[in-house]
């Protein structure tokens, strides 16, 4: 029995190394757990990449972004990782302060982000707007600015998600701050009385919010292409708001102790191309980075689009973070 | 007589406690940082005020409903009733996220309890959000699980009691003073320290449920220190101070009662006295119900995943499962082979060596595994770890070991009384006849043991099945387990087929919860 066991735990390890004995290279790429699962497009992009490298590409995942980071962090130079795919750009600052991370190389033009890049250490992939999601048969006329959201006593009850432990919740919290400003405080404990609950992630909130625990869930403007493409509903919308949405943007970067630069360079390149940007929207539920030439799917076609992308600098926000999350904190705490 | 070579036990609580020093001063030491002792400041105290509140309440409320449950159940007899006790067994081992789906099925804004509301006609909006919320989600986790191990404990009480005791013609008052409460009371004191813990670490639910940041316990702010600052020394501190309130509560608990020598003997299955008292019956009658009443509908919740078993199960989902024995089966042999050390050199010191105080450290000493946060525990670990092995490598042997240590608290429960017992009954003859060492486990404990470790083996097991902590940072494409494949499903968006997993793990629990009522309560 244990004789066995151990055979198995053997063989789990010796499964990662297996391509190294066919003599092909193996490319290692950190990422979160959803992005290779079975619904994700990691085994498209995996195919895709490999019908063109002539080597094996190996998913390592962890939870999330904030996981994979922190990860990161506890492994060092040592790390196994030859691209990290999967970071959230609100905690790029703190990834680049971890120095595991080289220049990407990689021409970065004719973006369909809403906003300019010029980093040369991570490359965006994939990017969407937060916005808040609501069932239109039970909400027929939601919010119109995140204003009226936060100020109108009898309005909408919301799930939301900690900003101490999620990506969304981290979202809001600079959205308030982009809208408010200092009165971000204010604003926060205006809308105390209808905020249902903060979740520790997405999940649960999304999951409140289904069950219908609240009326409006933060989540993102592609949310529900989802819900149309896979479930064929078209009731679940994104209300898009006056001020302009937060943006999110999936970022991917090289190491620079990977043993394999070339490889590495060479998926950093794959990534802004056809194969794998087309394997984002309805994959990763997210728009891609760069359009593809047959133009996004049916589902994606229709989402209303917000006017306005606001964002602050990963540097900003690593500044400020503590700062803003003490506001929440004491608005929210009471 | 011993020669000079130190007990097992006696190693094995030196390398825990330097496993757990290690990894906090690997993580506070982290890049040559120097930690910073950051000052408690009014946020700290409010969240510990507030861990600290909730997770006596909950305690409180726990152990209440398992004490109740626990008597009522000793004194029926009815159909049905061995799954009820396996059902008792399996409710700690729902993901937390399935429990936080459960509890708002029943007590959400459109739930079940909501719904039979409006069929009354009664349309006042009742929140759970906020204590409430909380002490759903954790009695319901906790309670049963409680209701198990004491029920487990009542059936220990020697036959040839209860036959004095009918000899006698005790009245209820008095089998209840008599031979149920000394058994009561040298169990709860572990048990609140156990169920205090799990409580007061709680995170997920105390977020979900709790309504506001108001509420949230200290695993919350290490986990910020963790994965969002990235800041390893705060974290360590912050788990410091966690580890010293908890050891602190639960230490004091433990030397305020140090646990008496119980008696326990020949078991047979008895028919208690007081099984025929009218005013009894009618006291089980409405325990059982209301615990019925209680649990069933969250547990029954869970049932709405059964729909889309079908569709997950897959190569994904057997692949995940093999893994996740894999890793259950060796967390399950680390804490069954820790525990029974620790117990054995508890048990010497009690017994041979007459220093109870001694005893209680020991006793005490799987706590300390309970109170550490496993992630941070995990992190400090990785930090030592990776300079022997590759760091690929170092998730694979960290995710069973560090399953081990969290189920150990639960195992050395089951474990030690039995090598009690065994000492008891047979002690003086096995050293007149100088049986010693392994001869002494093998002729004397092991007949004891046998069946506890059985399923001391299958709770490990259980709890080791449902563990997502580590997971998350350690997973991967060759280290999926249930628990990962419930977490990747929900992100995209597959809600229905994480319920679906979410029943799978339930289920397995509860298939391991019933292999090990089976072993648990055979007779001797």
């Amino acid at each position: 029995m244990l004789r066995r066991l151990l055979l198995t735990l053997a063989s789990l390890c010796l499964a990662a190394n297996a391509a190294v004995a066919q003599g092909k290279p193996t490319l290692t790429v950190y990422t979160y757990g959803s992005f290779a699962g079975k619904y994700g497009p990691g085994k498209t992009v995996k195919e895709r990449f490999e019908a063109t490298c002539g080597c094996e590409l190996s998913w390592v995942t962890a939870e999330d972004a904030g996981s994979l980071v922190g990860r990161l962090r506890l492994e060092g130079a040592d790390t196994k990782a030859d691209v990290v795919l999967g970071l959230d750009v609100n905690l790029a600052a703190e990834a680049r302060a971890l120095n595991v991370f080289a220049r990407h190389g990689v021409e970065v033009k004719d973006l369909s982000l809403p906003i300019a890049w010029s980093d040369d250490t991570f490359v965006p992939f994939d990017w969407g707007y937060y916005a808040f999601v609501y069932d239109a048969d039970k909400l027929p006329n939601p919010p119109k600015s995140l204003k009226e959201l936060v100020e109108s006593p009898n309005g909408p009850k919301v799930v939301l998600q900690d900003p101490r432990t999620s990506a969304p919740g981290l979202g809001l919290l600079l959205w308030m701050q982009k809208v408010y400003g200092d009165k971000a405080g204010e604003a926060w404990a205006q809308m105390k009385p209808r905020i249902v609950t903060f979740t520790k992630g997405w999940s649960e909130a999304y999951g409140l919010f289904l069950k219908g625990e609240a009326d409006m869930v933060m989540s993102y403007t592609t949310s529900p292409a989802y819900h149309i493409a896979v479930e064929k509903k078209n009731n679940y919308k994104a209300a898009i708001f006056q001020e302009g949405h937060y943006l999110h943007v999936e970022i991917a970067g090289m190491t620079r102790t990977t043993k394999q630069p070339e490889l590495a360079r060479k998926f950093m390149a794959f990534v802004l191309s056809e194969p794998f940007q087309s394997a984002m929207p309805e994959g990763n539920w997210m728009m891609p980075a760069k359009a593809p030439a047959a133009g996004l799917p049916t589902a994606f076609k229709d989402l209303a689009q917000p006017q306005k992308a606001l964002l602050f600098t990963p540097e900003d926000v690593q500044q400020n973070r503590r700062a803003f999350t003490d506001v929440w904190l004491n608005a929210t705490a009471r | 007589m011993r020669g000079k070579l130190p007990h097992p036990g006696s190693l094995v609580a030196f390398a825990l406690l330097a496993l757990v020093a290690g990894g906090f001063v690997a993580l506070a030491a982290i890049g040559g940082e120097r930690p910073t002792l950051l000052s408690i400041g009014p946020y700290l105290w409010r969240v510990l005020a507030f861990s600290i509140v909730q997770a006596a309440l909950s305690t409180l409320l726990s152990l209440a409903l398992g004490l109740a449950l626990a008597l009522a159940l000793a004194r029926r007899r009815f159909p049905g009733r061995g799954m009820v006790l396996a059902l008792l067994g399996t409710t700690m081992v729902i993901p937390t996220i399935v429990a936080v789906f459960a509890v708002f099925a029943v007590y959400g804004r459109s739930g079940w309890a909501a719904e039979i509301a409006a069929l009354l006609g009664w349309n006042n909006s009742f929140s759970i959000f906020g204590y409430p919320g909380i002490l759903i989600a954790h009695v319901f986790l906790n309670g049963p699980f409680v209701a198990r191990i004491l029920l487990d404990a009542l059936s220990l009480v020697p036959a040839e009691h209860w036959r004095l005791a009918s000899a006698f013609g005790f009245s209820p008052a008095h089998v209840f003073r008599h031979l149920d409460w000394p058994v009561l009371r040298a169990e709860l004191p572990g048990l609140a320290g156990l169920v205090f813990l799990l409580c007061f670490k709680s995170f997920a639910i105390v977020l979900a449920l709790g309504g506001g940041p108001s509420r949230s316990t200290l695993e919350v702010a290490i986990y910020e220190a963790l994965k969002i600052d990235l800041d390893f020394g705060r974290a360590a501190w912050l788990s410091l101070i966690q580890l010293a309130i908890c050891l602190t509560l639960t230490g004091v608990l433990n030397w305020a009662f140090t646990r008496p020598p119980t008696a326990h003997t020949v078991r047979g299955l008895i028919r208690r006295p007081d099984a025929r008292s009218g005013a009894l019956q009618l006291l089980d009658a409405v325990i059982l119900t209301a615990a019925a009443l209680f649990i069933a509908p969250l547990a029954f919740s869970l049932l709405s995943g059964l729909n889309d078993i079908p569709d997950v199960v897959d190569a994904d989902l057997l692949r995940a499962f093999a893994t996740s024995m894999t890793i259950a089966v060796i967390a399950a042999m680390i804490a069954c082979l820790l525990a029974l050390a620790l117990a054995s050199a508890a048990r010497r010191w009690r017994v041979t060596l007459r220093s109870p105080r001694v005893a209680a450290f020991y006793d005490f000493l799987p706590n300390t595994l309970l109170a550490v946060p496993p992630f941070a525990l995990t992190a400090g670990l990785f930090l030592i770890l990776r300079r022997f092995v590759d760091p690929s490598a170092a998730g694979i042997i960290l995710l069973p070991l560090i399953n081990g240590l969290a189920a150990m608290p639960f195992a050395y429960r089951s474990l030690a009384p039995r090598l009690l017992t065994a000492e008891e009954r047979y002690g003086r003859v096995a050293a007149s006849l100088g049986v010693i060492g392994a001869n002494k486990l093998m002729i004397m404990d092991w007949p004891l043991i046998r069946r506890p470790l059985g399923a001391a083996f299958a709770l490990a097991m259980a709890l080791s099945f449902g563990d997502f902590g580590i997971i998350a940072l350690f997973g991967g494409q060759d280290l999926v387990t249930l628990p990962y494949l419930l977490f990747e499903r929900l992100g995209s968006y597959r809600l229905d087929e994480a319920a679906a997993i979410g029943l799978f793990i339930v289920l397995v629990a509860f298939t391991l919860a019933h292999m090990s009522g089976r072993l648990s309560h055979a007779g001797d």
